[in-house]
């Protein structure tokens, strides 16, 4: 096993234990770690020369950021009159749950007494709420637009904490892996449920002509295009991110095989 | 006495930081922008930046720094009011529809986002560990005494503590974080910086239970909302804390929540009338009172100065708010 694997457990260990909340763990499902996050981040900081405890703790406050943010993305678009008691309370306690996870990042750096760090992750955190809200109104031209758009909110996170440690996170395979792996998520969702936020922008917006399987094949072709791409960038990544290019690599290679499936099936 | 003429000197000092609050949420986005600008022209007290301002008076005052801490707790209170229109499903906020009501949960959550991490960028330009190690304790504090008000709608096996606690996380601990670091960030001596926070801790807990007694005596007009909205919430707070000492008055409130999900205005009405009938608002009033006792009795050590005059009239004034 890698130095950065190990690291991902260790991390992940602690990073529950943060999250942990026992009257929030009575009605939300435990908040959903980004792996791929995750190991892009350890990857990227394990090449710095913070001390081993600044390494873990940025990983660990960022990672509570991207938590928080997507927590607050689970809130429901409206409140309804017919909204049950337990779907009221959820709803409240989601909202306070993705405050509480901001408020942890803001008091672990805090007393490490790091302000540059609390600066560049409340920066990012404007930025991406910046970005969210044009997104949710943004009339996009087509779904390359859309995708494109996906890419960039899924990977400004890490590429402003990469920037914070002068390093070069290799954006474009970062932003690419990210929505691909955003984009299978969605798509199982949709399958399973029968609902995905994303397939909803996409049907209601650029994709409107889309009828009900026609979406999961246009989101299908744009998993393989960007496969395509993350493949194409594999010889480019420094040998420091050997561990995340074996990782990607396997799972590439899976979706790919899985994807193509769907597509012949359908 | 509007509250406002008790500090009506220091105008000048409130105009700064009105300008700054304006230029934080300058949001590119133009819903966004529209929306934390919405916020801001509601108004409100400006309490936070109030006491900020005051009890930077008893250091080495610098405006400057006063201001980027007074932007930023008011930013955080903004904040949280955006997240608590969606808690509470308000569609109205000092007459105005709330963000939520105007566009909708989602834009208020990012709204929220936003304007919380404006707060924490600009407080970043200072770099004073301490007044960033409290005032991040002081958020966390006020995430888990929201959880716990959820946690004890409706359940009428609380007592005096839980209330009290409950509001000294809701309320209490961002108004004495606002003292605090107003003497923080202006190198104020220690013995004054734990005085202010003492009086904005009694302040806060007073300032809450007038608040929960007014729930209940102010009319629909004056409140914006109806009486007793705080009850038909399932919030218990000090009025009916006390009237729950009334076996009868107790046995009526646990069979109404048991049928929590139905529960109407209508339903609420003899409650509201049994409050506003017995002794418990006077009995309220009175340990509001002994907050505000204790709040002047802090601000003992603090020399005479017109900032300390404020203070005392502040305490004064929220003893006897009407609304």
């Amino acid at each position: 096993m890698s130095i950065a694997n190990v690291k991902m457990k260790e991390i992940k260990v602690e990073l529950e234990e943060q999250l942990h909340h026992s009257y929030l763990k009575q009605f939300l499902q435990k908040p959903v770690i980004d792996e791929d996050k995750l190991l892009i981040l350890i990857s990227i900081i394990e090449h710095t020369n913070y001390s081993e405890i600044e390494k873990k703790n940025y990983v660990i406050t960022t990672m509570l950021v991207q938590i928080a943010l997507d927590t607050h993305d689970l809130v429901s678009q409206n409140s309804l009159k017919t909204d049950s008691d337990i779907t009221r309370k959820k709803r409240q306690l989601t909202v306070l749950a993705g405050d509480y996870y901001s408020g942890l990042y803001y008091y672990l750096l805090s007393k490490l007494e790091d302000i540059p760090m609390i600066q560049t992750l409340a920066s990012a955190i404007k930025e991406i709420n910046e970005y969210k809200v044009s997104f949710y109104y943004k009339e996009f031209k087509s779904i390359h637009a859309f995708m494109e758009s996906l890419k960039h909110l899924e990977s400004l996170l890490i590429l402003r904490v990469a920037q914070h440690m002068h390093q070069s996170d290799d954006s474009e395979f970062t932003g690419n892996w990210l929505l691909i792996r955003k984009l299978i998520r969605e798509k199982n969702r949709y399958l399973d449920k029968g609902n995905s936020p994303i397939f909803d922008l996409i049907t209601k917006g650029p994709g409107t002509h889309l009828q009900n399987n026609q979406i999961i094949y246009t989101v299908e072709k744009f998993i393989h295009k960007y496969t395509e791409h993350v493949e194409d960038t594999f010889s480019h990544l420094p040998m420091h991110l050997h561990t995340l290019k074996s990782y990607v690599q396997a799972l590439t290679y899976d979706n790919l095989r899985k994807n193509i499936k769907v597509m012949e099936e359908s | 006495m509007k509250l406002a003429m008790t500090y009506s000197y220091l105008k000048q000092d409130l105009d700064t930081i009105e300008k700054a609050l304006n230029k934080t949420i300058n949001a590119k986005n133009p819903v966004l922008r529209e929306a934390s600008v919405q916020l801001l022209q509601a108004g409100g007290k400006r309490l936070r930046p109030v006491f900020v301002l005051l009890s930077g008076k008893f250091g080495s005052f610098d405006i400057d720094k006063i201001k980027t801490v007074a932007v930023s707790l008011e930013l955080i209170h903004m904040a949280s009011l955006v997240h608590d229109d969606v808690i509470d499903e308000a569609e109205l906020r000092r007459g105005k529809p709330t963000v939520k009501a105007r566009w909708d949960n989602r834009i208020a959550m990012y709204t929220g986002d936003y304007i919380f991490a404006r707060s924490l960028e600009n407080l970043a330009s200072l770099e004073i560990p301490k007044a960033h190690q409290i005032l991040a304790k002081t958020m966390v504090d006020l995430c888990i005494g929201e959880m716990e008000q959820i946690k004890d709608k409706y359940n009428v096996k609380q007592n005096l503590r839980t209330y009290l606690r409950r509001i000294k996380r809701k309320t209490a601990l961002l108004i004495s974080t606002s003292c605090r670091l107003g003497a923080i960030a202006t190198d104020a001596p220690i013995e004054y910086e734990r005085a202010l926070y003492r009086y904005g801790y009694y302040i806060g807990m007073s300032y809450q239970i007038i608040d929960d007694i007014l729930d209940f005596t102010s009319s629909d007009k004056q409140l914006g909302k109806p009486a007793g909205s705080d009850l038909l919430q399932g919030n218990l707070t000090l009025p009916v804390l006390y009237a729950m000492e009334n076996k009868d008055f107790y046995d009526k409130l646990r069979s109404l929540f048991e049928q929590k999900d139905t529960i109407s205005q209508q339903d609420i009405i003899p409650f509201i009338n049994h409050i506003k009938s017995s002794d418990v608002i006077e009995r309220s009033l009175a340990l509001s009172e002994r907050y505000l006792e204790k709040a002047y009795e802090s601000i003992r050590v603090l020399p005479e100065t017109r900032a300390k005059q404020t203070l005392q009239d502040i305490a004064t004034y929220i003893g006897k708010r009407k609304t």
